[in-house]
């Protein structure tokens, strides 16, 4: 049979040729047995409806429970935190030292590229992930390639909000075609520190995980820290998902003392100390071993600068590139010793190491005489340039003058910095009361400042049991006993202050997330060591250390202040290493201030004589930071002074510390440093070459280090009128400030 | 009687007394038929429901706007209503006849040009884009299938009881399924038009013995592929190929269900979990991400888990309801050309809602058709309803010769009256 094609008109031939098996008439209209199949057709459907309810049917009663709890089991439960933000940290004027930022990690999603629409929308993506974040899309390419299955995938980390917003304004866009779900942001939040490495010491850092460590991010990381929040699932009662959301609770914020101006000058101060004498003495080191300044409000208590040299940047703590070579620290990774030599940078030398602090320790020896009557304004004492402890100890201690200093008040004594003399008053005082005053001062407590790490001195120090006769009679100039410079300072500030120990704290106040107070930290008025008379009459002393005595240089031009030089020896084998400092209050009439300087073995030539680098570092700091506390100069100005000042102006601030001459100098003339303001003095000075002490070379007299008068006399010292003028008989080697045994 | 006559006709007469009869009879003739599209709303109601429920998850994931889909359904639905009113009323049910050629033209070559200006995804070539619209060809040849086997099956049904004539009837519908395989690699939608075309046949033929042996060879088959398969351990390293993993997940899904079996044992655990009344309209967990595009051809689970099996039934007496409708309508066509067009509708229709459900419970491999009047897609909604509007016209003109019926009656009763 020929199958005609349907739409030629000849259809009328080909039916019922062949006797056919059936035979129908057939019109145009539905047939009966058409009616019939239509009949069986919808019968079948219905049975295929059943036979498809039935199926039904079964999967919910055989195994509706099973799969109702797979469904269950294939939700996440697992939490998402929502992480918290730490608090800031701000110095007390408001500046912001330290706060957290939200960041994103940009994660990809390469199962979202698979479908019809991700491959589209591959092509966009890419370019907004280049245009935005600069990354490499070859390599963005190739990993979602090769890993086509990957749901979590982290191209980026910390990328700042800024950015993220740049991304999402493209991705939000009209027509684009960048995917939602195949890149997405995970949150979390970046510490930064926007003054670098200011205050490092006072700030501390965080870990990764924003764990404080050191400084105030240790000791307040509670209070800084918040609680994360929770996004969660669970099960309610009739076995449905529900989601939770529990916010992240904020922490705290904390206000320091610390004014970030004045600590900023501090700094600046101890790297100029620092440059200057680099590599001086022993070869590639710094300035000094450590050098640090504590700065004090001697009222409250409230620390306003603190600062030990080499600092680090808060924002890359683990980065000791500005200190060591790349030699060096690949030497110390190979060794082992990195993460020592880190520890050792991130220590805060003023609170977590102690030394002996020598000769600024006769204040409070003195102080606490005067206070329980064993010493009296006025005493007399006799230098002969030693003191020999007694038959038993056989033990001479010698004064820093070996030829004695002759007669000597009770003021005086402490202005010449007179070991004998106060080896006699110790012994008037006797090994009770000097310790009850030692306690008082607080010496061999910690402070308890709100900083972390601050070093226990219990053990340093004497008891009834371990002072004896010479431990009593080397404690009176400082020495055989180790403090802290924190303990130091806050208890010279209850010296000057009226007699008032307070607790040195950091942080004044904790507020919230809206700036609310959550809690004022108020000064600690902890114990009255000494009377308001003694601190009177202490200030006085003390006025006179800077004015007559050896902290001569420690005067900023145009400001009377008090204060006590020291230089102390490193306890130890060789008696070559000496910590040298000076604590001083300003102004001089009503102390608000009090300064603390130590430089721990300074790299010179002779680092006994070194005194003066303390006092001067003292000077040029408290020559910024007094007029910035708006203290106003009370004294004339002398014209080298207003010349200092003006240079000292032009050249920002840095310390120009005189150079007293250097040491390969040995001509008549000494070498000028006429770029830097130096002391009439010293330019008329040269240095024995045997002693390092310089020479008057008018007189041919030794020169005392700290306050640049004529030290080798035999015949003691007489005062004129001023208080000024010395008396002394040649000849002789002069000794060290501090020799106690 | 034809259309342009029908037409011609309208509003003559008006102010004679038989006029006004005519007219009062026409209105009748002329008016659609409600039931049907009473049926057919209903659906696209509760499927526009189900898609917005079923993918607002994910529409806000991938798009930031849950309606993203609901959106585009409902323009589709809309335009397909437009299609569906106006073919209903205006068009006469002979011009597809008329236009077969074109149409039969248009469709297959659509399905040809496929890899030349189709559009990909889901790894197969199956839309062309057209503006706002994507257009899957292979919706359109089930049409022309339908016209086809309409037009064909009139002239020729009275060879289709030999073998010869029964093969000759089967040619277009095997070419379309050939067409539809080859050129967008969619042998679900070739299984469909060619069943459409198989079922037309089944109707429009006198025998009954092919088709019950048919359908009791492919059951035997079916029965030795399962119990072939389920002695078979798969193990992910071996070369089969994409209908072989599906054989394979449909024997044995729970032992692949993180990898071949993964969409059938999640659309099991929507229905299992659904229960007898569902978890509540929007309450669904399996929409989020565990049933990827959720909408599509895996909705029906998702109505299960929600609506539970009342709701399931609830759809299967909507869908009895639509096809009882056109089995009623196709039974009292007084024209076999109309009356196949209905039935190939009410075929399409039919054959899909039961394999979709079939595929869903995974009692017939998986393979992806969508649930008709519910399923996301712009183009299959947009074409059911011409459908649909094709059906509403032939009710139209059997109405409307009703009217003309009763009329001569009338005027019979009149004169013998008189």
């Amino acid at each position: 049979m020929k199958f005609p094609f349907p739409f030629k008109k000849n259809s009328e031939e080909t039916p019922k040729k062949k006797k056919p098996k059936v035979r129908i008439k057939y019109s145009e209209r539905l047939q009966n047995y058409m009616v019939m199949k239509l009949n069986v057709f919808a019968i079948v459907v219905l049975i295929l409806f059943v036979v498809l309810t039935a199926r039904l049917l079964k999967i919910t009663s055989e195994k509706g429970e099973q799969y109702k709890k797979q469904v269950l089991s294939q939700q996440k439960y697992d939490s998402k935190i929502i992480p918290y933000q730490r608090g800031s940290i701000l110095d007390r004027n408001g500046t912001l030292l330290a706060y957290s930022e939200q960041v994103y990690n940009i994660i990809l999603d390469s199962s979202m590229f698979k479908s019809e629409k991700g491959q589209e929308e591959l092509e966009p993506t890419l370019a907004a992930l280049r245009d935005c974040f600069g990354l490499d899309i070859a390599d963005v390419r190739n990993f979602i390639v090769n890993n086509p299955d990957s749901k979590y995938h982290i191209l980026k980390k910390r990328v700042t909000q800024d950015v993220k917003d740049s991304y999402e304004l493209l991705r939000d866009a009209e027509e684009s075609q960048i995917t939602r779900n195949g890149i997405w942001f995970e949150s979390e939040f970046k510490r930064f520190y926007p003054n670098g490495s200011l205050a490092a010491d006072v700030i501390g850092f965080t870990t990764r995980d924003g764990i404080g460590q050191y400084g105030l991010e240790e000791y307040y990381n509670d209070v800084l820290a918040g609680n994360n929040g929770r996004e969660y699932g669970y099960l309610s009662g009739d076995n449905a998902l529900e989601r939770t959301i529990i916010p992240a609770e904020n922490g705290y914020s904390i206000v320091s003392t610390i004014d970030a101006h004045i600590q900023q000058i501090c700094e600046e101060n101890l790297v100029a100390f620092n440059e200057a004498h680099r590599g001086e003495y022993r070869e590639g080191e710094d300035g000094a071993n450590n050098s640090a300044v504590i700065i004090m409000d001697v009222n409250t208590g409230e620390v306003l600068a603190m600062a030990s040299y080499p600092f680090y940047n808060l924002n890359d703590p683990y980065d000791l590139s500005h200190i060591y070579t790349q030699e060096d620290l690949a030497l110390m990774e190979t060794e082992g010793t990195l993460m020592e030599a880190r520890n050792e940078v991130w220590k805060n030398f003023c609170i977590s190491q102690s030394y002996e602090p020598g000769s600024v320790s006769k204040t409070f020896t003195i102080a606490g005489g005067i206070d329980c009557g064993a010493l009296h304004d006025g005493d007399e004492y006799y230098c002969p340039g030693y003191i020999s402890l007694g038959e038993g100890t056989g033990v001479t201690i010698h004064c820093h003058n070996r030829y004695g200093e002759g007669a000597l008040t009770t003021q005086s004594a402490l202005e010449q910095s007179c070991n004998v003399s106060l080896v006699m008053m110790n012994n008037k005082i006797g090994k009770k009361r000097f310790l009850e005053y030692f306690k008082n001062f607080n010496f061999g407590l910690k402070t308890n400042i709100d900083l972390a790490g601050e070093m226990r001195t219990a053990g340093l120090v004497f008891n009834e049991d371990t002072m004896r006769y010479s431990e009593l009679a080397t404690a009176s100039f400082g020495q055989g006993f180790n403090v802290t410079m924190i303990e130091e300072i806050s208890a010279f500030c209850s010296v000057v202050n009226g007699g008032y120990y307070r607790q040195p704290h950091m942080v004044s106040k904790i507020v919230d997330e809206d700036g609310a107070t959550v809690q004022n930290i108020d000064p600690v008025l902890l114990r009255q060591p000494i009377s308001e008379s003694t601190s009177e009459l202490m200030r006085q002393y003390l006025i006179g250390v800077v004015e007559n005595g050896t902290g001569k240089y420690a005067r900023p031009a145009g400001y009377r202040i008090g204060g006590k030089t020291g230089t102390a020896e490193h306890s130890g084998e060789g008696k070559t290493d000496y910590v040298i400092s000076f604590m001083g209050f300003a102004p001089a009439n009503d102390p608000q201030i009090a300064i603390y300087v130590v430089i721990d073995r300074p790299n010179v030539a002779s680092q006994d004589t070194a005194t003066r680098y303390a006092c001067l570092l003292c000077r040029e700091i408290l020559q910024d930071v007094l007029p910035y506390k708006h203290i106003f100069m009370t004294e004339v100005l002398t014209s080298e002074e207003q010349k200092r000042l003006q240079e000292g102006t032009a050249h920002g601030n840095a310390v120009a510390i005189p150079e007293v001459v250097p040491e390969e100098t040995d001509t008549e003339e000494s070498t000028d440093t006429s770029d830097v303001p130096v002391y009439e003095l010293e330019l008329n000075v040269i240095i024995d070459k045997n002693t390092g002490y310089a020479i008057d070379p008018s007189t041919g007299e030794y020169l005392d280090p700290d306050t640049g008068r004529p030290i080798n006399g035999t015949s003691g010292i007489i005062q004129d009128e001023n208080g000024n003028n010395v008396n002394v008989t040649p000849g002789g080697v002069p000794v060290d400030d501090n020799s106690p045994f | 009687m034809s259309f342009v006559d029908a037409i011609k006709s309208l509003g003559t007469k008006k102010n004679t007394a038989e006029g006004r009869k005519r007219t009062k009879l026409r209105r009748v003739g002329n008016s659609l038929d409600v039931s049907l599209i009473l049926m057919t709303c209903l659906l696209l109601v509760f499927g526009l429901l189900m898609i917005y429920s079923a993918s607002s998850y994910e529409a806000n994931l991938d798009w930031g706007d849950s309606a993203y889909y609901f959106k585009k359904q409902a323009f589709a639905v809309i335009l397909g209503l437009f299609a569906m009113v106006g073919i209903g009323l205006f068009m006469p049910s002979r011009l597809p006849e008329r236009v077969l050629l074109p149409i039969m033209f248009v469709a297959f070559g659509l399905v040809m040009l496929l890899p030349v200006i189709g559009h990909a995804s889901h790894g197969a070539t199956r839309w062309i884009r057209l503006g706002p619209l994507s257009i899957q060809p292979a919706e359109i040849v089930k049409v022309a299938i339908i016209i086809f086997e309409a037009t064909f099956l009139t002239k020729y049904m009275h060879t289709l009881h030999t073998w010869k004539g029964f093969l000759y009837s089967l040619i277009v519908p095997i070419v379309g399924l050939l067409f539809v395989r080859v050129f967008s690699n969619n042998l679900s939608s070739g299984l469909i038009i060619f069943l459409i075309g198989l079922g037309m046949v089944f109707i429009a033929s006198y025998d009954y013995k092919k088709y019950a042996l048919g359908v009791l060879g492919i059951l035997i088959v079916a029965v030795i592929i399962y119990f072939a398969l389920s002695k078979v351990e798969y193990s992910g390293d071996k070369k089969v190929d994409f209908r072989g993993e599906r054989l394979i997940a449909w024997v044995n899904p729970e032992a692949q269900s993180d990898d071949l079996g993964y969409q059938t044992m999640q659309s099991l655990y929507a229905i299992g979990s659904g229960g007898l009344t569902g978890k509540g309209l929007g309450q669904s967990v399996q929409k989020m991400n565990f049933i990827p595009e959720a909408q599509n051809d895996m909705i029906f689970s998702i109505i299960c888990e929600e609506l539970g099996l009342v709701g399931a039934i609830i759809v299967f007496l909507m869908y009895i309801g639509l096809i009882g409708r056109m089995y009623l309508i196709a039974r009292s066509t007084r024209d076999l050309y109309k009356s196949l067009l209905v039935v190939g509708v009410m075929m399409q229709i039919t054959i899909q809602v039961l394999l979709n459900v079939a595929v869903v419970t995974n009692t017939i491999p998986n393979t992806g058709v969508s649930l008709p009047f519910i399923s996301y897609g712009g183009s299959s909604v947009t074409i059911l309803l011409a459908e649909i509007g094709l059906v509403l016209a032939v009710q139209r003109e059997n109405a409307y010769e009703e009217d003309i019926r009763m009329r001569k009656r009338m005027e019979a009763e009149e004169a013998e009256e008189a």
